[in-house]
């Protein structure tokens, strides 16, 4: 890596000019079995993702297990982590949903904004590009693009597989399937804010630990409890501590929910079934969530709502499913704190301020709101995105490792360098199959048709050379490192070439399988759905232009 | 292989005369202009002089007050951001509009930029597909908070020169200063300050021959404005910092010579250039770009349907000839030239653009060369692109 700096100014190695200026397997072929067109002649291409909640300090704690969430508003499995030395600055990017460090040349899915005010004003709004920029780029005020998840899977009935322990007689009885519906969602969320499980053998049972004057929440519940469990709480008031207890005596139950969301107030969190449950559902999760451990305070000035948790996971957990409401949250860290001789623990508020915002929230919680004033808001949401002003950028000097991931599927980077611009290149793709000894599908021939600048010619040059004679198993395996070390290098801002080429050839694979009516991978479906519609948003982007 | 430099507009190599003009102010005559010895009376005798050449060249005068009209300083670059902040912030009492062009050099856009952070408000006026300024515009967004008009002389990338004197006419009238940015027509065509009605007026050394290091701003006796350089109080307290006077030396050369050869030199590169123009629209889907007759006597630019201009000039390089072009794609924020947006080029056009900018030392034989290569290069560029 350190030694493709010196190249980052723009000029290019020997082999670079050496392929472009005789490149390999140019033109078209006729009755081509597959062809794949990629690339936009008018502008960018915004077909890497990138997670923008990366952190230089945690993204190496990710493992190939984990998964993040992609600008295309998908959760995706990380399929390598790649470290490499660094020093040199680093850029600190601020804004409500939190902060992130990245090096200064990090892409980060954004809008730079012209000059003026105006094109805040809704009607502009439309008129905006986003595009890849290097984080050094960006500026306080220019908008970065949050997506919003999108993957969905409803889920009608869990199922509570947890036998029961041999020394438990007396805890009661409940089912072993149950439909997941509001009633139970809420539930959970109380649990998320106010339960607790008790584990200890024969004193195994879930406890919630509200305010003596939450009697909605205490008789709620009971109510719930006994519909879908058929279990009878609790309920023991404590004066003196001006706390009511109400307690769920089953073992299964409580060794259930200790499963699913973890136990301890600081290790919560919220499993992936239900963060995937369709939006309308998430709802019942959120009030209760919010009733028990928010406030929504209408009345102060600048009406506001607020939600206190000790659980990171939960508070970045909530901020996507908020996010999915159309509610744009602010994050803040409360720091550990003794007050009164009391010690608080780390803390994670979050709030919700922004007009529209506290109006879908109310409308969960079923709180009337009509705010009578109309802010202006700098902040706002499409059905893609939650589009949100930088508020601070921060720069420091940092020795030591980096971390980027690939991700799975989405073909997306969280990387150093992919720069999507409007270099505008426009990359055609044509293959001509035929079968091996081993009656395996062979790249018998491949050519190109490119209309760009020197790396995208090249590139095109490279891959046609590192596919030619592939199965056309191996070929959907390229990498772009691999066609960037076959160059010795490309400029940084060069890089997203390589991954024109990849495109351009995943195209061109999905276009003879369509063709042929063979059978096409989920992934391969997933990364063509991924190029049509990014190219589709450009293309409506740029009509004046065309 | 011969490398030919076709690219003057960027910079220009220095004369070998203004080089040994230079020489002696290295190790032999270096005193400081501030000093009262020998050294220093040396130093600033020359300087008077260089700036009484440069003077000559636009027609500034040595007004009664006895401070000169011309201000040395690093760089065009300087001397714009010294127009707009200096005459900004000298005049906001009167007002805060200043009226620029779209197709300004970036110095100009940029300062402009920030004087808008500032409070202050910038107009801009369009310019037609010639690349030139209607004065009529000029005269219809002059206001009463108007305090600067600054419009480009010739144009750094398509070579369009625009009516100054009429532009200036209307300025004087109303009564507002008016700066015109000349680096490109500085030393190349006839410039009188007085005749085109020019308050201010920038130019630079190394686009005519001179070394890097040197600029001036003409500023007319009785002008308002405000240094950027506060410190020694030379140039008359507008631009403080102790005088590059090598540079200076050499820049007066360059503008001595530049003098002495323009008109001859103005017809043969008139004649290449237009030679070249046939040559370049001989080429399938080729065009023009800026006013076919009203510009540089040096400037080509044109453009090629289906041709990227980055891997034009790269493949031009490789044949040993040196351009430039206002593609996306090597410009390093990889964003189309805002010059040829505003003449009403789409993206994808501006793509494909490519500009010559001749000079003292190019040959008929260079440019029949260029007109030699270059159809086998576009054909070649457009055998690979999927558009044809």
């Amino acid at each position: 890596m350190a030694k493709n700096n010196n190249i980052c100014g723009g000029l290019y190695t020997k082999k670079v000019l050496k392929t472009f200026q005789n490149p390999h397997n140019y033109g078209k072929i006729k009755n081509a079995d597959g062809i794949g067109k990629v690339g936009n002649i008018v502008c960018l291409l915004p077909d890497q993702n990138i997670h923008i909640n990366s952190n230089v300090k945690e993204i190496n704690n990710i493992s190939n297990k984990d998964r993040v969430l992609s600008h295309n508003g998908e959760y995706n499995f990380v399929e390598s982590g790649v470290k490499r030395n660094y020093e040199g600055e680093v850029i600190t990017l601020k804004n409500k949903l939190g902060s992130v460090s990245l090096t200064p040349d990090h892409l980060i899915f954004a809008i730079k904004l012209p000059e003026g005010d105006k094109f805040l004003r809704t009607k502009n709004r439309k008129g905006l590009v986003p595009a890849w920029y290097h984080a050094s780029q960006l500026k306080k005020g220019d908008i970065i693009l949050y997506p919003i998840l999108k993957q969905e899977q409803d889920l009608k009935y869990i199922e509570i597989n947890i036998p029961k322990p041999k020394w438990d007689f007396k805890s009661f009885n409940i089912p072993d399937k149950v439909s997941l519906h509001s009633d139970l969602l809420r539930l959970f969320g109380y649990f998320l804010s106010e339960g607790n499980v008790q584990d200890k053998p024969c004193r195994t049972f879930i406890t919630f630990t509200l305010n003596i004057k939450e009697k909605d929440i205490v008789n709620d519940i009971k109510e719930i409890s006994k519909k879908i469990f058929n279990i009878k709480a609790i309920v023991r008031e404590r004066p003196e501590t001006k706390t009511v207890v109400v307690s769920l005596y089953s073992a299964k139950l409580a060794r259930f929910f200790k499963q699913i969301f973890g136990n301890g107030a600081k290790d919560k969190k919220i499993p992936n079934f239900i963060m995937s449950l369709p939006s309308e559902k998430q709802k019942s999760l959120i009030y209760g969530l919010w009733k028990g451990d928010g406030c929504v305070n209408l009345n102060r000035d600048g009406a506001r709502a607020g939600f206190v948790t000790i659980s990171q996971s939960i508070a970045q957990q909530l901020k996507v499913l908020l996010l999915r409401q159309k509610i744009a949250p602010s994050i803040y860290i409360e720091k550990q704190k003794i007050v009164k001789g009391v010690n608080h623990q780390k803390s994670y508020r979050i709030h919700v301020g922004q007009r529209e915002s506290l109006i879908n929230l109310c409308s969960i919680m079923g709180i009337k709101y009509s705010p009578k004033s109309y802010p202006s808001e700098k902040a706002w949401f499409d059905d893609d995105y939650l589009y949100i002003p930088i508020t601070n950028i921060k720069e420091k000097k940092y020795k030591g490792l980096v971390y980027n991931l690939e991700v799975k599927d989405s073909h997306s980077f969280v990387s150093e360098a992919f720069c999507v611009h409007n270099c505008g290149d426009v990359m055609w793709l044509y293959i001509k199959i035929a079968e091996n000894k081993k009656k395996e599908e062979v790249i018998k021939d491949i050519k190109f048709e490119t209309f760009g600048c020197v790396a995208a010619i090249s590139t095109s040059s490279v891959i046609t050379d590192l596919a030619k004679g592939k199965t056309i198993k191996d070929a959907l395996e390229i990498k772009k490192d691999e066609i960037i070390k076959s160059l010795g290098g490309l400029p940084y801002i060069k890089y997203h070439c390589s991954v024109l080429a990849i495109d351009a050839l995943n195209e061109a694979i999905y276009d003879y399988f369509l063709k042929n009516k063979k059978e096409i991978s989920a992934g391969l479906q997933k990364k063509h759905d991924a190029i049509k519609k990014s190219k589709e948003i450009i293309e409506k982007r740029y009509e004046k232009w065309a | 292989m011969k490398k030919i430099y076709l690219d003057y507009a960027a910079t220009t190599p220095v004369d070998k005369r203004a080089v040994k003009a230079m020489l002696p102010y290295f190790a032999e005559k270096f005193g400081n202009t501030m000093s009262l010895h020998f050294f220093g009376q040396e130093s600033k005798l020359a300087l008077e002089q260089s700036r009484e050449t440069i003077a000559g060249l636009i027609k500034a005068k040595r007004p009664a007050s006895g401070y000169p009209e011309i201000v040395f300083t690093s760089s065009a670059t300087e001397s714009n951001n010294l127009v707009l902040k200096g005459i900004a912030f000298a005049n906001k009492n009167k007002g805060n509009n200043i009226i620029i062009s779209s197709i300004e050099h970036p110095c100009i856009i940029e300062s402009a930029k920030w004087l808008e952070k500032q409070g202050f408000e910038v107009t801009k006026i369009k310019v037609d597909k010639y690349g030139m300024v209607n004065p009529k515009d000029i005269e219809k967004a002059i206001k009463k908070e108007t305090i600067l008009v600054s419009i480009i002389h010739a144009s750094n990338e398509i070579g369009t020169i625009q009516s100054i004197e009429e532009i200036g006419k209307i300025c004087r009238q109303k009564g507002v200063y008016f700066h015109t940015d000349a680096s490109q027509s500085f030393g190349k065509i006839p410039i009188d300050v007085n005749k085109m009605n020019v308050d201010l007026l920038t130019a630079s050394s190394h686009k005519i021959y001179g070394p890097k290091g040197a600029g001036l701003l003409y500023i007319r006796d009785g002008v308002k404005i405000e240094p950027l350089l506060h410190g020694g109080g030379q140039e008359n307290g507008l631009r403080a910092s102790t005088m590059n006077l090598a540079a200076i030396i050499g820049f007066a050369k360059a503008v001595e010579i530049c003098k002495k050869e323009m008109k001859t030199e103005n017809v043969r590169l008139t004649n290449l250039r237009d030679k070249l123009i046939k040559g370049l629209l001989k080429i399938e889907g080729c065009k023009l770009n800026g006013h076919p007759k009203k510009r540089l006597s040096n400037n080509v630019n044109v453009w090629f349907s289906f041709v990227e201009g980055e891997s034009l000039v790269m493949q031009l390089d490789l044949h040993g000839i040196s351009c430039s072009t206002g593609s996306a794609c090597s410009s390093i924020k990889l964003e189309p030239s805002p010059v040829l947006l505003a003449i009403g080029l789409k993206p994808q056009e501006a793509h494909g653009s490519l500009r010559v900018s001749l000079g003292r030392f190019t040959t008929e034989k260079e440019i029949n060369k260029l007109i030699k290569v270059l159809p086998g290069i576009v054909k070649k560029i457009r055998e690979i692109s999927p558009f044809k």
